[in-house]
């Protein structure tokens, strides 16, 4: 299956998300959060509005005020961080797109090439 | 009633080093008002109080985990305020408070403060065009825009709400506090505004589950649409997030440029809005892309033609 580099390991802060776009021009990033050794990615998608809307205020601000959940910061949806599960705001009941990460020897993350492409759900 | 509209929309956050980065980097001018307190205003005076989440000064929150605690309303004089609180204690608890202004919850538990306005009166240009036809806005040698334009917000224009039940917000604003529906989005909810403001809306119902009760975006006027622009590609470049926009709104038709924030709503740029009086007939339309704008752009890198070919001219 053809994969995108999207970034190393070490890009993400311990206890931080970042996110990262699979190709220049692509229409969605991918969200990393790094917490000790674990690594969850999900589409920069808020499942609010058809089609997803980016979540984060500032670039690779992804996180609550905490730092417990993943949050849409247009209208404040909260995410567990370990399903993509909304736990409260308007998504109340849906998930955030989870994407696999595979990782090589080194530390470099890659993802599926049809992250890219995400947003063709966009409409 | 002469209700003007919203002076201030009080929040309570929970990143409020970052909501006041935030603040500041959208435009707004920060005074503080206690040991935990700032408002951060437009050129008017009108604005956004942030506290954190926690701050006892605070109202109380709602039952969701919206962020907006209370919309302080500006209104003409103490007679209104009078007015307001003489029909208000007929049915709920009213608080007078030591400066004058009242306090009280609207049908839905939105805490609401009604205040003489603090405003300041803007004496200001608009934005001024040239059109073949129409005699010229600019004088000759008058620049119509340079790198150093200041593109601040002038004024806080409107708040947009989800509600879940317009009927009793309807009723209540319109029959209860004088405000008038100006147009309907069918599916969403009505535009309206208070009988002291001829801007099209200082308020926006959308119908939603209880779940959602709060804010949904505010935001503030802008000198015209290349003000909006400079100050949305401005904001974006410090790295904010775009949520929807440059485009125009049909009803208002006004410019519009919505941003993510950690206030967990939008913050939107706006420009020319339509002003109507009560010969206005409100429209209606179903709600979605159609009705919502005239067109929608994207915010992209500066580039400009040039350059030659790739690789170098041929031959
Ligand atoms: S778009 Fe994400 S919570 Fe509304
Ligand atoms: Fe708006």
């Amino acid at each position: 299956m053809a994969s995108l580099p999207l970034c190393h390991r070490d890009d993400i802060p311990e206890g931080a998300a970042r996110g990262f776009l699979p190709l220049p021009d692509a229409p969605r990033r991918v969200i990393v959060v790094r917490r000790g050794t674990r690594l969850d990615a999900y589409m920069d998608a808020c499942p609010h509005y058809t089609g997803g809307t980016p979540m984060a205020w500032r670039r690779d601000a992804y996180l609550n005020g905490e730092g417990t959940h993943l949050a849409c910061h247009a209208h404040g949806a909260l995410f567990d961080i370990d399903t993509g599960a909304c736990v409260s705001g308007p998504c109340l009941g849906r998930k955030l797109t989870r994407v696999a990460l595979t990782e090589d020897q080194a530390g470099y993350l890659s993802v599926p090439a049809h992250v890219a492409g995400r947003a063709a759900r966009e409409e | 009633m002469r209700i003007i509209g919203p002076d201030y929309l009080v929040f309570g956050v929970d990143d409020l080093e970052g909501s006041r980065t935030y603040l500041q980097d959208f435009g707004l001018k920060p005074v503080q008002l206690d040991a935990t307190g700032w408002l951060y205003e437009a050129l008017d005076g009108t604005g956004v109080v942030i506290r954190h989440r926690d701050d006892p000064k605070l109202p109380p929150a709602l039952q969701t985990k919206n962020m907006l605690r209370q919309q302080v309303f500006g209104v003409e004089d103490a007679a209104t305020i009078d007015a307001i609180e003489a029909e208000m204690s007929r049915d709920r608890r009213v608080t007078r408070l030591a400066d004058g202004a009242i306090e009280f919850q609207d049908v839905l538990g939105f805490e609401l403060r009604f205040q003489v306005t603090r405003r300041r009166t803007l004496n200001m240009p608009a934005e001024k065009i040239n059109a073949p036809g129409a005699p010229a806005q600019r004088a000759p040698n008058e620049l119509g825009v340079t790198d150093d334009v200041p593109a601040l917000p002038r004024s806080l224009s409107h708040v947009v709400l989800f509600v879940p039940d317009i009927d009793k917000m309807v009723e209540f604003y319109t029959r209860r506090l004088g405000f008038v529906i100006t147009d309907i989005l069918t599916g969403a909810g009505p535009f309206l505004r208070p009988a002291a403001n001829d801007d099209h809306h200082t308020h926006f119902f959308i119908r939603t589950p209880a779940y959602m009760q709060g804010c949904e975006h505010l935001a503030f006027h802008m000198g015209g649409p290349t003000e909006l622009m400079v100050a949305g590609d401005r904001f974006t470049r410090k790295g904010y997030q775009s949520f929807w926009g440059p485009g125009r709104h049909k009803f208002g038709s006004n410019w519009f440029w919505y941003f993510n924030s950690p206030l967990g709503v939008h913050f939107e740029y706006d420009a020319d809005m339509d002003k109507h009086d009560d010969a206005w007939v409100a429209r209606e339309a179903p709600n979605g892309p159609e009705a919502s704008q005239v067109f929608l752009l994207q915010w992209r890198e500066k580039w400009a033609p040039g350059g030659g070919p790739e690789g170098g001219a041929k031959g």
